[in-house]
């Protein structure tokens, strides 16, 4: 499965040995030998409860952490801060408040050619439906439009790999479930790798095409879970319960988090 | 529960609604409409006024009439002394609100970006601040003679403070969720100030100019009270000193209507760089 011949750009080389955060009640360890590769085109999905490091692990692929043991590689290249090979959604739509749709999509292609510019920011407005909503500002949006803006945002600048931390989890239950149906059209139609973050299984049964399961204290790979499913998938179908109760159990497995409610930290 | 009862809980709670709805509704079809009733108290006490004045008991010399005191801003006008001690005052505190503004903001600015100069420059910018500004007023004259460069040091002081606190917190508070946006796309620290920490300070920025301009009417009237050959302040001292208490009354009313206007002006100027933003 792993392919190590770059001809395809977006291979991920995670290899961090160790990651803590010191703080004023001493240090807490964040991570602990990760390794995982993320195939070109992959969709990948990183589940664990509260407290499991999975969102520092994807903000250490995006750069935003930089204070840890171990290395990152894109495509074979070490990865040392941010860049825009890589986009990144958050759980918040973090959209500036002053910018139209327009110029939030445009926000980091700044110094490019302006015509080139408007060009790719209206194609990627378009992918994610919003062309009637291109000169709107954030306030007029609801949540989930929102959130395609900061999808959009993401992709403007041709990333080789879209990172996205709980995208969904403030929006209500249909708003997520149709944009589950979004970022699938949207991968489908750019082909790059993407890592999602979630603590919703259904979530990540849904979109992925291998399932990364962790455990806390400290945040490591406890599996990873391939989810032998073909796209458009079921939520009802008995093979996709199957393997949402798999990832389940793992989860909630004696030495992996010890119960749901263990997570106060 | 029987019928009755239920008839009688019915009839109840009607009569109930009866009494706490229908009063309000009422007193609002008698009397005028919301906008109009912050106009009733005003207005009342001017004819009040005009009418105990001219059936002679308000002594004159004190407290003339409203329409005394209009006439005698028809005539400032009239004379020409009007536009020469408004533009006095206005220039007073155009030049002093602009270097008081300019300098609140470089320092806000300097202190709001820079955490070391912050700690730096913010302690004693602070002790500076707890002084009331008045204060100054015996040092400023001493030093910098009775003429214009006192009072402008004065007028700039004042709306130095909110405009340079405004700026630096505002500054200091952007979100660093936003803050974390302009790292994913490599901005330099120069397109992290002018395209986040800039805009995202704004609002509170212009809240900083508007109390800034507030201050430098108020401190106008303090330097112009304190020593002006010229001026509306140096109008009311005039007033004072002759005993007419109209020019001191036209004078006041002089200084609110510059002061609204102005504000009404910044107010304007701070809705069209907010666009979108001040709805």
């Amino acid at each position: 499965m792993v392919n190590n011949s770059f001809d395809q750009r977006g291979t991920v080389n995670i290899e961090i040995v160790h990651k803590a955060f010191s703080g004023s009640k001493g240090t807490l360890l964040a991570l602990k030998d990760i390794l995982l590769t993320i195939d070109p085109g992959e969709f990948v999905c990183i589940v664990g409860g509260s407290g499991c490091g999975k969102t520092t692990l994807l903000r250490i692929i995006a750069g935003l952490e930089t204070e840890y043991e171990g290395a990152v590689f894109l495509d074979g290249k070490q990865l040392l801060g941010t860049g825009l090979d890589r986009g990144v959604v958050f759980q918040e739509h973090r959209l500036l408040s002053w910018l139209t749709v327009h110029d939030n999509v445009g926000f980091g292609l700044a110094g490019l050619p302006r015509e080139e510019c408007s060009r790719d920011i209206r194609h990627y407005i378009g992918l994610v439906g919003l062309d009637q909503f291109e000169y709107e500002y954030p306030h007029q949006l609801s949540g989930g439009m929102s959130q395609r803006v900061a999808i959009a945002r993401a992709l403007a600048g041709r990333p080789e790999v879209l990172l996205l931390d709980e995208p969904f989890a403030s929006l209500d239950a249909l708003t997520r479930m149709r944009m589950q149906q979004e970022i699938l059209r949207i991968w489908e139609a750019e082909r790059t790798t993407v890592a999602l973050v979630t603590h919703d299984i259904e979530e990540a049964v849904y979109l992925a095409d291998r399932v990364v399961i962790m455990s806390p204290q400290p945040g490591t790979i406890r599996n990873i879970l391939p989810v032998p499913l073909s796209r458009p998938r079921d939520r009802t179908d008995e093979e996709f319960v199957r393997v949402r109760k798999s990832i389940h159990e793992e989860l909630f497995a004696p030495d992996g988090m010890t119960s749901p409610a263990a997570d106060s930290f | 529960m029987s019928t009755a009862e239920q008839n009688r809980r019915l009839v109840w709670k009607g009569a109930a609604a009866e009494l706490t709805a229908k009063p309000p509704d009422k007193i609002r079809r008698i009397f005028i409409p919301d906008r109009l009733l912050g106009w009733i108290i005003p207005v009342s006490v001017l004819l009040a006024w005009e009418l105990l004045a001219r059936l002679g008991m308000l002594p004159p010399n004190w407290l003339p009439a409203p329409t005394v005191v209009g006439k005698t801003i028809y005539q400032l006008a009239v004379a020409g002394d009007l536009f020469k001690h408004a533009g006095v005052t206005i220039a007073r505190v155009a030049v002093g609100f602009l270097l008081g503004a300019s300098a609140g903001t470089l320092f806000g600015g300097v202190t709001g970006y820079l955490p070391v100069a912050r700690k730096l420059l913010d302690p004693t910018l602070q002790a500076l601040r707890s002084v009331p500004s008045i204060a100054w007023v015996p040092l400023f004259l001493l030093w910098l003679g009775i003429q214009e460069t006192s009072k402008i040091t004065l007028i700039a002081l004042g709306a130095f403070f909110p405009v340079y606190l405004n700026l630096s917190v505002a500054m200091r508070h952007v979100d660093p969720k936003l803050l974390e946006v302009g790292k994913l796309y490599r901005l330099s620290s120069f397109q992290m100030v002018r395209r986040l920490i800039l805009p995202a300070a704004l609002p509170e920025y212009i809240v900083g100019l508007r109390s800034g301009l507030g201050l430098a009417w108020m401190f106008v009237v303090a330097a112009e009270l304190l020593g002006a050959s010229s001026g509306i302040g140096y109008l009311m001292v005039d007033g004072e000193m002759t005993g007419r208490a109209s020019i001191i009354l036209a004078s006041v009313i002089l200084f609110a209507i510059f002061g609204k206007t102005t504000d009404w002006i910044m107010n304007a100027v701070g809705r069209g760089l907010l666009g979108h933003r001040s709805r």
